[in-house]
């Protein structure tokens, strides 16, 4: 170990000398200086002493550059990688508060002598004091709801505030930066001698400090000289609390203040002024209409906790600043909440989820002190920003607070409802702005979010800072928009937001995991104008996280009739939909039953239009919810079938079982059956299409045969075709003998090669399932590998011998292994399925299924369901759908590999994947064979649906494009936002268009047709799908790589196609050149041999090529000109 | 005069395509000179070599080409070939689509006797009524003497001249009788939709001709193999060997077995020296220290790619 001891030393000396150290005194130098010229220094901040400074930053930079191995082994961090980004991220949101502090300092110290010299006003009644602030100074005071009236007795003062402050995260350099502009809080302490003993009750310290709020901003909108913004705002968006909000004017750069910043003018008061008695949770300090005695008697813990927090503005500042000096990770632990907060969307409002920057600043605090059991600290000093972040985490994702829990106090009670961490020392429920709904949201995402950091395999980092995971329509299943009559105070919204949940969450049960509701946020409003809540309608919207197995759920039983007393709250909950049934069991219970019909909107959405009319009188025209648009396009476009489990699909699989065993015990054949595997997405739920034409069969359906191992098979590829094709007429006798198929027809396909698998057998089984039947022989593996091995081959034959080994290993091996995991997989997650299905019809309408193979589609989707961080798996078609949407906008496909986990990849097998994707890379750096790598534990190659150009690069880039612009979409439009809009293609990007004759294409499928085919008269009949495939097929042979063709089964009429670049640039003309071509000039041949493509005369084949197939080709673009 | 229409050696032979139905009219250039061949054979004086034939070229079309709308000289047969890329097309199975069977080539023991020859005839039905060509593909023509062939590339370079001065087009398959070649468009299609399921006898007739050549092929190695072992070299010496070749599958088998089994026992007696653990401690350390710089490396790439390391 003494090597590494000594590469330590040498690292951490290095450092003293570097330049960051310097910085850091500086900065530490000036944020000080700020607060020792305030005359009135109550604030800690005198604290930092002078001469400790260096010695704290030197040690921080110290254990900064551990090296990362030391990190590692002691378990600090998750991995040596994972620090090495956590400090990249840290040193990127760590605002510079040197440059902050310097734009800012004259300002504050602006703002600070105007509010230290405004006069002291005598006292005024209400109603006087509003009238003279309207009158002299054109502000309108922002008293919270209910307003003081002419009848208010108490008198209203302005007095010198005993000091003013900076507070918060910019002194404390806890701050992170974000989109949002950095907040200064200026703390304002009103003198005691302003308020009354009683002015705890009935909101009348509210009053009070709205006055002297509107005094203060009276007297900053009178000074001259300040380049600023002033505007009312709420703090925390609490309707009792409003603040002055100070924004720079942004049409001029003169200011000192940067647009990035603005400063809040908030109050505070002395600790002492009102005793910590009064405002615990369980009082009760709203006594209006103390006629109903039971209503006053109500405790009003959020009440309680708004006043309270006023009287610790001061104590948590210094509480926070101890901790920082104390613990010296303290601070980039805060940087690394905050931004998971923020991308989780949580904030200080009410809003937001009431857990902000400054909550998890003092939770933090409070577990270095306790909250674990025995009353142990849950965090320690000397924990790493990391280990003191996920701790954090760990106690909040395995502490559940709506269990009250008090520090440094007992026999303390709360009143139920709400999460509880309880400041003994401060007299704080610092989760008071939670709601159940925001905490449970939270506990879940702590919860992903601990067992990301748990994960040996992946490092997850990405998912936990840099993925924004509170986008709506990724995180919830269905959302749905209520109109809000907003009433202007807090308290009372959140009362209504309340009864709300109540009802959703017991209206819905077990079928949703999760309720959450959201209001709308309070904009800063003009000093001049009161707040005007009902202008702007306000709206709340409902995020429901689904649970996938219950969700469905045709009848739902409640109380047995016996029990009375709950029997009749179920009927007064649910009114007339309540009914008495006797089920098989025997029992007779209440029950509900929903409508479980194709035409039906989902259950999810009768029970929410029925409850919310039946208790809150929303119609449904109110009601907006979002979420079933994606079930109903999969059933438009999907035949009518969502589940997995419905009855098309099962007919398939009974055939298929029907099918094996007709085959295990088949005689006339002269080897054993040993396995009949499934082999296509038909036989794993993942097909679009299940249904054809009437009168022609539905398939076909891939199946692979394989037969017990014997050495009479030649040792020859070529014969072991012809061995096969003789296999496959026995096989169909028998099968048509013995009655199992009506009819069997042994085909040929890829007749090109005499390597590749050449014969199939078509059996249409008697339930009129068309199966398509390929043997698979195990030795072609083999042989295939040793004729590869020679080095004398020619290279065409070892390019056609490695294709050979390709396709064999994708039909034999990973195509029946896939179908197996997949199938699995759908029965484990109901919505594999449809979501697979969803977004197959994605890539079809977009053209791009014949360039990219199904199978791609579906481990994309896998991936979605088995690795679903940041979130939860999937329960709706919707959610499932985005986030493949999201996952292919996001895939940077040039650099990285797609792994997919079917259950057993480990970190071992990552690793392999890595190898083998980088070396994929080096061999072929321009991806002209390989462009997407998708691997999974199943198939560590990765290139088994993907070489060979599928699809191309160019294609590749279109479908990352594609997914990027709906992603684009979604956060522009929200949740406003049109479905179909996401399944329209535009045919502009694409230089021509073969538009097909679909009408002839649909009559032959339907009808035989005659048709004279060299003199020969016969009746054909094929699918219009089948012909249009082989013109494409022939269309890709004849001109790839210079054509590129895009066509889907969706859009049977369209054919598009798009030049390469490459060939369309002028040229010197080669023999190698494998296109048609054209001379540039014809007229002067000096020395011309200059050539380009000669897109005439290929449209013009292909005109010849499709003959009356093609209905006409439409050209743009450039082409323009070729008509 | 004008100079002949020339690049790189080759004659340009502008072909006039006919307007259809969703095209309008367009030329189509096709590039003749005379094969040269890097090993000529008795063939070469009298073939032509031709780049970018058109995608529907048949022989037939060829023959009427030269035969009756050139009338210069008498094809014999038609060799197509198509351009081998850069990219891996020549992986894909498709050039010279639905030729019936392309020629394979034969793998390894290029000695090839008469009966595997025979082997390489017996072609599974044909598909496809017709084959295509892939887009700018060659075509060796041979001619029925080398007279026929000059006359024809002379008559060719005479058509283009007039085709460059607009007097008269050479108008691709004109006159060409319906009946000659099969329809393209939704017949090829539907032909191929019902050629693909050959008669049962058919295929049952292809198999046995080929097994039964195939047996006579490893019959007549085998007796050939043991013929060899017979005959002593040019030294006069006889080699003994016994036993079937190692070379087999199931042999490759056994020795990797082999070989994992003596790996296995090599083990064991890792930690038994001081050494030895020191080492690998050191070993470990250095491991360590490696991933970390390519940690490092990978961030460092990772920060090229995103620009900035933030929250979205």
């Amino acid at each position: 170990m003494s090597s590494h001891s000594f590469k330590r030393r040498r690292l951490s000396h290095s450092t003293h000398n570097a330049v960051p150290g310097a910085q850091i005194a500086e900065k530490n130098g000036s944020t000080m200086n700020l607060h020792l010229e305030s005359p009135h220094e109550s604030m800690p901040m005198k604290a930092t002493q002078n001469s400790e400074v260096p010695a704290v930053s030197t040690k921080r930079q110290g254990t900064h550059n551990v090296t990362a191995e030391l990190a590692l082994a002691s378990g600090v961090y998750k991995s040596s990688y994972f620090k090495l980004q956590m400090d990249e991220l840290l040193s990127e949101l760590r605002p510079n508060y040197d440059r902050h502090v310097a734009k800012l300092q004259g300002t504050l110290h602006q703002l600070k002598s105007i509010i230290e010299h405004i006069p002291e006003k005598p006292p005024q009644s209400a109603w006087e004091a509003e009238k003279e602030l309207r009158s002299k100074h054109g502000i309108t005071v922002p008293f919270p709801e209910p307003r003081p009236d002419r009848e208010t007795k108490y008198p209203f003062t302005y007095a010198k505030p005993t000091n003013v402050n900076v507070v918060g995260s910019l002194s404390l350099q806890t701050g992170a930066k974000s989109s949002i502009p950095l907040m200064v809080d200026l703390a304002v302490t009103m003198p005691s001698a302003i308020f009354q003993e009683k002015d705890y009750i009935n909101y009348r310290f509210f009053h009070k400090r709205a006055y002297y709020i509107a005094t203060i901003a009276a007297g900053i909108k009178a000074a001259a000289g300040l380049d600023l913004h002033v505007k009312f705002a709420l703090q925390d968006g609490d309707s009792l609390r409003p603040v002055i909000l100070i924004e720079p004017i942004t049409s001029t750069k003169s200011g000192n203040m940067s647009s990035k910043l603005r400063i809040r003018v908030i109050t505070a008061i002395e600790e002492t002024l009102f005793p910590v008695s009064r405002t615990i949770p369980l009082r009760n300090n709203i006594r209006q209409g103390a006629a109903d005695s039971s209503i006053s008697e109500r405790a009003t813990p959020v009440y309680n906790a708004s006043l309270r927090s006023e009287a610790t503005v001061a104590l948590y500042h210094k509480y926070i600043h101890s901790n920082i000096r104390k613990c010296e990770s303290f601070k980039d632990a805060c940087i690394l909440g905050r931004a998971w907060l923020q991308q989780r969307g949580f904030g200080s409002s009410y809003q937001s989820g009431g857990l902000g920057g400054f909550e998890w600043t003092a939770l933090m605090s409070l577990l270095l002190e306790g909250g674990g059991p025995n009353g142990k600290p849950v965090l320690l000093k000397s924990y790493s920003s990391y280990q003191l972040f996920k701790a954090t985490l760990q106690f909040l994702a395995g502490r559940d607070l709506t269990n009250p829990l008090a520090l440094f106090i007992a026999d303390l009670s709360f009143p139920g409802g709400s999460p509880v961490l309880y400041d003994g020392k401060r007299g704080l429920n610092i989760l008071y702005k939670m709601t159940l709904w925001s905490y449970a949201l939270l506990r879940r995402e702590a919860d992903v979010t601990v067992r990301m950091l748990n994960e040996s395999r992946d490092d997850n980092f990405d998912k936990v800072f840099i993925l924004k995971a509170n986008e709506p329509l990724l995180r919830f299943d269905r959302l749905i928009e209520l109109p809000a009559l907003s009433s202007g105070s807090s308290l009372q919204d959140l009362q209504s937001q309340n009864m709300i949940h109540e009802v959703l969450v017991r209206a819905l049960g077990d079928r949703a995991g999760l309720v959450y509701l959201r209001g709308c946020v309070t904009e800063p409003w003009p000093v001049d104008t009161r707040q005007n809540c009902k202008t702007a309608p306000g709206h709340l919207v409902v995020g429901l996280a689904l649970d996938a197995e219950n969700a469905t759920r045709v009848v739902d039983h409640g109380p047995a009739a016996e029990h009375k007393d709950e029997a009749a709250s179920f009927r007064s909950f649910w009114g007339e939909k309540a009914e008495l049934r006797r089920f098989k069991d025997g029992s007779i219970r209440e029950s509900l039953v929903w409508l479980d019909l194709a035409t039906a909107p989902s259950i999810i959405n009768q029970i929410l239009s029925y409850i919310l009319k039946r208790h809150f009188n929303y119609t449904d025209f109110d009601i907006k919810i979002v979420g079933d648009e994606f079930d109903e396009t999969l059933r438009n476009n999907g035949d009518g079938v969502v589940s997995y489990s419905s009855p098309p699909f099962q007919k398939i699989h009974d055939a298929f079982n029907s099918l094996q065993r007709s085959v295990q015990d088949m005689d006339g054949v002269p080897l054993t059956t040993r396995h009949l595997a499934p082999a296509d997405p038909l036989l794993r739920y993942t097909a679009l299409r299940l249904k054809s034409a009437p009168n022609v069969p539905c398939g076909p359906v891939d199946i692979v045969l394989q037969f017990e191992s014997s050495a009479r098979w030649p040792d020859d590829l070529v014969a072991i075709q012809m061995t096969k094709l003789a296999f496959l007429v026995k096989i169909g006798d028998y099968l048509q003998s013995s009655g199992a198929a009506h009819a069997c027809k042994t085909g040929l396909e890829d007749v090109s090669s005499r390597i590749l698998n050449t014969a199939f057998l078509d059996i249409t089984h008697s339930s009129n399932v068309l199966f398509r039947l390929r043997i698979h022989h195990d030795r072609e593996q083999l042989l295939l590998e040793r004729h590869l091995k020679d080095r004398d081959g020619h290279p065409s034959m070892r390019q056609e011998l490695a294709y050979a080994l390709s396709e064999y290993k994708r039909q034999f091996v990973q195509a029946p292994r896939l179908t197996q995991a997949i199938r699995t997989l759908c029965t484990r997650f109901p919505l594999l399925s449809p979501t697979i299905r969803l977004v197959k019809h994605w890539f079809s309408q977009h053209l791009l299924t014949g360039q990219i193979r199904e199978e791609t589609v579906e481990l994309l989707v896998v991936r979605v369901f088995t690795q679903p961080y940041p979130w939860g798996t999937p329960s709706s078609i919707m959610t499932g759908f985005l986030r493949t949407l999201q996952l292919i906008a996001r895939w940077d496909w040039q650099q990285e590999a797609l792994i997919v986990d079917f259950g057993t990849l480990d970190k071992a097998a990552v690793e392999v994947i890595q190898t083998r994707f980088s070396a994929w890379r080096k061999i072929d750096p321009a991806m002209n064979t390989v462009s997407l790598f998708v691997a999974s534990d199943l198939d560590p190659d990765g290139v088994t649906w993907t070489q060979y150009e599928q699809p191309s690069k160019v294609v590749a880039a279109r479908m990352c494009t594609l997914a990027k612009a709906s992603m684009a979409m979604l956060r522009d439009h929200g949740y406003g936002f049109d479905t179909t809009e996401l399944f329209r293609t535009s045919l502009a990007p694409y230089d021509f268009i073969i538009k097909l004759r679909s009408k002839l294409l649909y009559e032959i499928t339907t009808s035989p047709t005659t048709f004279n085919l060299a003199d020969r008269r016969e009746k054909l009949q094929a699918s219009g799908h089948a012909v249009v495939q082989s013109f494409a097929h022939d269309l890709r042979a004849c001109y790839s790589p210079n054509i590129l063709f895009f066509h889907s089964e969706m859009n049977p009429g369209v054919i598009a196609g798009l030049w390469n670049p490459q060939a369309v640039r002028a040229k010197g003309w080669t023999l190698k050149m494998a296109y048609s071509t054209s001379l540039t000039k014809l007229e002067d041949a000096e020395d011309n041999d200059q050539v380009v493509i000669n897109r005439p005369a290929i449209l013009n084949e292909i005109s010849r090529l499709g003959s009356f197939m093609i209905d006409s080709i439409e050209l743009h673009g450039t082409d323009k000109n070729l008509t | 005069m004008k100079k002949d229409l020339e690049v790189a050696g080759y004659a340009v032979l502008p072909l006039q395509f006919p307007k259809t139905s969703s095209a309008k009219a367009a030329t189509h250039y096709m590039y003749l000179r005379a094969h040269e061949p890097r090993i000529p054979d008795e063939d070469t004086p009298r073939s032509m070599f031709i780049v970018n034939v058109p995608i529907d070229t048949t022989e037939t079309h060829l023959r009427h080409l030269f035969g009756t709308q050139l009338a210069a000289g008498r094809v014999e047969r038609v060799h197509f070939e198509s351009v081998p890329t850069k990219k891996n097309q020549a992986a894909l199975p498709q050039a010279n689509v639905g030729g019936g069977g392309s020629k394979a080539k034969k793998r390894k023991r290029v000695t090839a006797d008469e009966l595997e020859s025979q082997l390489e005839e017996i072609a599974l039905p044909a598909v496809w009524d017709r084959p295509l060509q892939k887009s700018g593909a060659h075509a060796v023509v041979v001619f029925v003497d080398q007279p026929s062939m000059e006359a024809s590339l002379k008559a060719a370079r005479k058509a283009a001249r007039k085709a460059v001065s607009g007097s008269k087009k050479i108008v691709w398959g004109e006159g060409l009788d319906e009946d000659r070649v099969p329809a393209l468009g939704l017949e090829r299609y539907l032909f191929h939709s019902q050629a693909r399921y050959p008669s049962r006898g058919e295929l049952l007739r292809t198999v046995n001709d080929f097994m039964t050549v195939f047996e006579q092929v490893a019959e007549s190695r085998k007796r050939e193999a043991a013929r060899k072992a017979q005959e002593p070299d040019e030294d006069g010496f006889v080699t003994v060997t016994s036993g079937p070749k190692l070379a087999d599958a199931t042999h490759e088998d056994e020795a990797r077995e082999l070989i994992e089994k003596q790996k296995k026992k090599q083990e064991g007696l890792d930690d038994f020296y001081r050494f030895q653990s020191r080492e690998k401690r050191k070993e470990r350390q250095h491991e360590l220290l490696r991933k970390f710089d390519e940690d490092k490396k990978k961030l460092a790439d990772l920060k090229r790619r995103k620009g900035k390391f933030a929250p979205e």
